[in-house]
């Protein structure tokens, strides 16, 4: 675990209680046209004035890349549950915005979904594996299934993969609720199909069915309407990132551990301390603040660090030095580019080939970044020497990465990693105009 | 069932919850619904033949006798029930000779066409499972199974599925009271032998539908129907469907060896549709990208609800070839063009006989016939495409469709239609 307190507080943004909070921010009412009364029981719902969610305040033409976004979204968790080799931590927030995407980044392909102005909550759960405590960044079609004393409520669905600045890679959609009460939400996991070695190789292939319970009320309301920070304005829309969020407190801001943004607000320049604090796969303890007495754990979907990743770590064909941060890495459409070329013998590599491997992530919380198609070519004095798509893995001890077996590759080689596809997940505030546009990277493999 | 209050729909809204309410008070009150509405006319529905023998000896030769629309594809009757049969006895000659009287009833008293009504009667595994025979090889009837990890469907386990389809409503709940129920004309035919005797209706099995322009979008007073289903769409996910070049004609669905000549197989399952995300959260490039293709999104080529395509849904070899490529390049392939790649020589395998439902929610019962089961399963595997390397978001519509159930079932030619053996070279 990192002490956070060794971090140069003066290069952080520290996005939380701190900051001063604006006063007052509105909120969003409910209509008394939009309900209806029961028609079967004779009652109608009170339709006085009911807060779903906050005000949505959002940056004004944002910029192509990770930004600070105008607030942190507030939450309610729930007990994460056990479900074979799986574990999901259900987690439930106000509806709002996201952006689904299929296809590349052009304004076509990418929808933002706003949600209805009807009562709701946007529905959330982390995924990861029991054993090794990794976030399972796949999507693999979950269902949830809704139900309200015993009936079911609106169709089934299928939640979208999601990154979000503040809960990494999770499951996530906007679920309109009729009326108060308490409802029953049944989740079916799929086995996993993404390609599993090292750890997870032959592990995750049962699919499960875990529930779980909530009550929709004025309380909950209040919970994840008030709990809502918005930042100061003078940080909105700046290049930068919230810090994951303490998964052990309701959402409220603390833990604001400035791994992300150094640099990014005009003082840069300070990149000598380690710019992350937050736990790695939930098997180290999470950032505790010595004010939270939850007991239950979240892991936050970071991959490792980029000193973690052994072998020859790729650089820009400019680049004077060897990236120590993922901040540093080269980007691509505001991804950072991690590419390592293994040694042969690596359990990976295909007999005595080296092992390629590439991971790309957010620049400043290191999430993941999935369904992408990536494809590298190595070329030698001008030759092509050899192309080969990667290969998504999920690995135990490297997660989420795209990954190939190279025949040939010596010192000298450039090595240009093609984004043919960027990544097909949703995004919430902060991410959706980052990772759409995304240009192949060169790096070079130095003789180190 | 309680029947709906008919202040409070459109009519023909009206009419449609009754057809799935069904029973003896739901054909009155649609009688009365169709008959006090002179505008729009009651009509006489058509009468049938006398002479079973000019009927085709296929029991699922529809393709004929039911209209077109301007491009030629076939038109499906607007309205459709699937009745669930459990047997009561073992099978013979008697309740044989009872189920095929009924059926020529109805076929004396309605036309076999659109306005009057078609129908299959079609066997499923449990049923033969009584004989001591088997069914013979020519006939490929597996019990019916899960096809992907993401589902756990129910089973139909019952004996027979009763399909009946018109394009009035009225004429599918008389028929089918006419011969389970308290009605004792069809069409002014009286009714002397019903099948209550030999068949028991399961009505928890019941399920009820439509298809055609427009129906769907009336539809959004149901829970899971949302107000953006495009008015003209004659299926709820907003594009037409059935296109004449997608689908397998009736020859080749059709069992050519063996006893059963004649007979085709039929794979129902039942699937509920997330509509609300599909088109409340999706624009429509993606839906386009995720029904047929991308590149049918990129050059515009559906339009608002597929009217810009005729009787093809445009899938060139190219594009189909495309699927795989445009998985990983795209990141997103269609539904259509993930499933051509069954079509064997061109020629698609299945012949789908599909409508949209509310019985539980927006949904849809898949009715496909082909001659093998083999050749659905076989589709279906090219449709779940677990072979591309696609998010299951983007992997066509896989992530707004959730099997509920599946069944299948032989639909033997007319000749062997009522109570057939498991193997009619040996009679037992």
């Amino acid at each position: 675990m990192q002490e956070h307190d060794t971090i140069d507080r003066r290069t952080v943004i520290r996005l939380g209680a701190a900051t001063g909070l604006l006063a007052a921010a509105g909120c969003l009412e409910l209509g008394g046209n939009g309900e209806d009364p029961d028609e079967d029981t004779g009652e109608s719902t009170e339709d006085d004035d009911v807060t779903v969610a906050p005000e949505l305040v959002e940056v004004d033409d944002p910029p192509a890349a990770v930004y600070l976004p105008t607030h942190r979204e507030a939450m309610r968790m729930l007990e994460p549950i056990e479900a074979g080799e799986f574990v999901l931590a259900p987690m439930l927030s106000y509806p709002h915005p996201f952006w689904v995407i299929a296809g590349g980044g052009t304004d076509d392909e990418v929808e933002r979904v706003d949600p209805d102005d009807g009562r709701g909550v946007h529905m959330m759960f982390t995924l990861w594996d029991a054993e090794t405590g990794i976030v399972l960044p796949a999507d693999e079609g979950a269902q949830i299934r809704v139900f309200r004393d015993g009936e079911s409520v609106g169709s089934p669905r299928s939640p979208w993969a999601m990154i979000s600045q503040g809960m990494g890679f999770h499951f996530g959609d906007n679920v309109p609720l009729p009326e108060d009460g308490t409802y029953t939400v049944e989740v079916t996991i799929p086995s996993i199909s993404t390609t599993r070695t090292g750890a997870l190789e032959g592990r995750l292939t049962e699919s499960r069915t875990a529930t779980f319970e909530f009550v929709y009320d004025d309380e909950f309301r209040h919970e994840v309407v008030d709990g809502v920070e918005y930042f100061d304005e003078e940080y909105w829309g700046r290049p930068g990132a919230i810090g994951p969020m303490d998964h052990g407190e309701h959402g409220d801001g603390h833990g604001e551990h400035g791994d992300d943004g150094h640099g990014e607000h005009g003082d840069d320049g300070h990149d000598e301390h380690g710019d992350d604090d937050h736990d790695e796969h939930g098997d180290d303890g999470h950032d505790e603040h010595g004010d939270d007495d939850h007991d239950h754990h979240v892991p936050y979907s970071a991959l490792p660090r980029v000193e973690e990743y052994p072998g020859t770590l790729l650089v820009g064909p400019t680049s004077d030095s060897v990236p120590e941060e993922t901040e540093d890495l080269p980007r691509s459409g505001d991804a950072a580019m991690l590419a390592t070329v293994f040694e042969s013998g690596f359990r990976l590599a295909d007999g005595d080939e080296r092992y390629l491997l590439v991971s790309p992530r957010t620049p400043y919380n290191r999430v993941p970044l999935a369904d992408m198609s990536l494809s590298v070519t190595v070329e030698r004095d001008g030759e092509v020497v050899g192309e080969s798509t990667l290969e998504q893995t999920l690995d135990g001890e490297y997660d989420l990465h795209y990954g190939a077996s190279i025949a040939d590759i010596e010192p000298g080689d450039s090595v240009t990693i093609t984004i043919e596809s960027p990544p097909q997940v949703a995004r919430h505030q902060g991410y959706e105009t980052a990772f759409l546009e995304m240009p192949p990277v060169e790096f070079v493999l130095e003789d180190r | 069932m309680t029947l709906s209050d008919r202040s409070s729909l459109s009519r023909r809204e009206y009419v449609r919850s009754l057809v799935a309410a069904g029973g003896v008070s739901a054909l009155a009150a649609c009688l009365d619904a169709v008959d006090g509405d002179g505008a729009s006319g009651a009509t006489d529905v058509p009468t049938g033949t006398d002479d079973p023998d000019s009927l085709p000896e296929r029991q699922h030769a529809w393709n004929d006798a039911l209209s077109s629309d301007d491009d030629g594809n076939v038109a499906l009757p607007e309205h459709h029930v699937l009745v669930a049969l459990s047997l009561v006895d073992h099978p013979d000659e008697t309740s044989r000779e009872t189920v095929e009287r009924a059926f020529e009833t109805l076929e004396r008293a309605y036309e076999w066409s659109n306005e009057g009504l078609v129908f299959t009667i079609g066997y499923t595994p449990s049923y033969f499972e009584r004989f001591d025979d088997p069914v013979p090889d020519s006939v490929d009837l597996p019990e019916p199974a899960a096809l992907t990890d993401r589902e756990s469907p129910t089973f139909d386990e019952f004996d027979a599925l009763f399909h009946l389809a018109s394009d009035r409503p009225s004429v599918v709940l008389e028929a089918e009271e006419g011969l389970f129920g308290e009605c004792e004309t069809v069409n002014d035919v009286s009714v002397e032998t019903g099948l209550s005797d030999v068949f028991e209706r399961l009505e928890d099995d019941r399920r009820t539908g439509f298809v055609g322009d427009g129906l769907p979008a009336e539809r959004t007073d149901v829970d899971g129907v949302p107000d953006s289903v495009p008015e003209e769409a004659p299926f709820f996910m907003g594009f037409r469907s059935g296109f004449r070049e997608s689908q397998a004609t009736e020859d080749r669905v059709t069992i050519t060896e063996g006893p059963f000549a004649g007979g085709t197989t039929q794979h129902v399952s039942s699937m509920d549709i997330q509509l609300e995300v599909w088109f409340d959260q999706e624009n429509h490039y993606q839906r386009v990208s995720k029904m047929f293709s991308p590149e049918h999104a990129e050059r515009e080529m559906v339009g608002d609800h597929g009217e810009r395509l005729g009787a093809t849904s445009e899938l060139s070899d190219e594009r189909i070839e495309a699927t795989e490529a445009d998985a990983r390049e795209r990141g997103v392939v269609g539904h259509a063009q993930k499933a051509a790649r069954a079509r064997e020589n061109g020629d698609p395998l299945l012949l789908r006989r599909d409508f949209n439902t509310v019985d539980d929610g927006p949904g849809l019962h898949f009715v496909s016939l082909q001659r093998e089961i083999s050749e659905f399963v076989r589709v279906r595997e090219a449709m779940t495409g677990a072979d591309l390397d696609v998010p299951f978001a983007n992997n066509g519509i896989r992530h707004y469709i959730f099997i509920d159930r599946r069944g299948n079932a032989l639909i033997p030619p007319r000749s062997l239609r009522s109570l057939p053996p498991a193997n009619p070279t040996r009679r037992t």
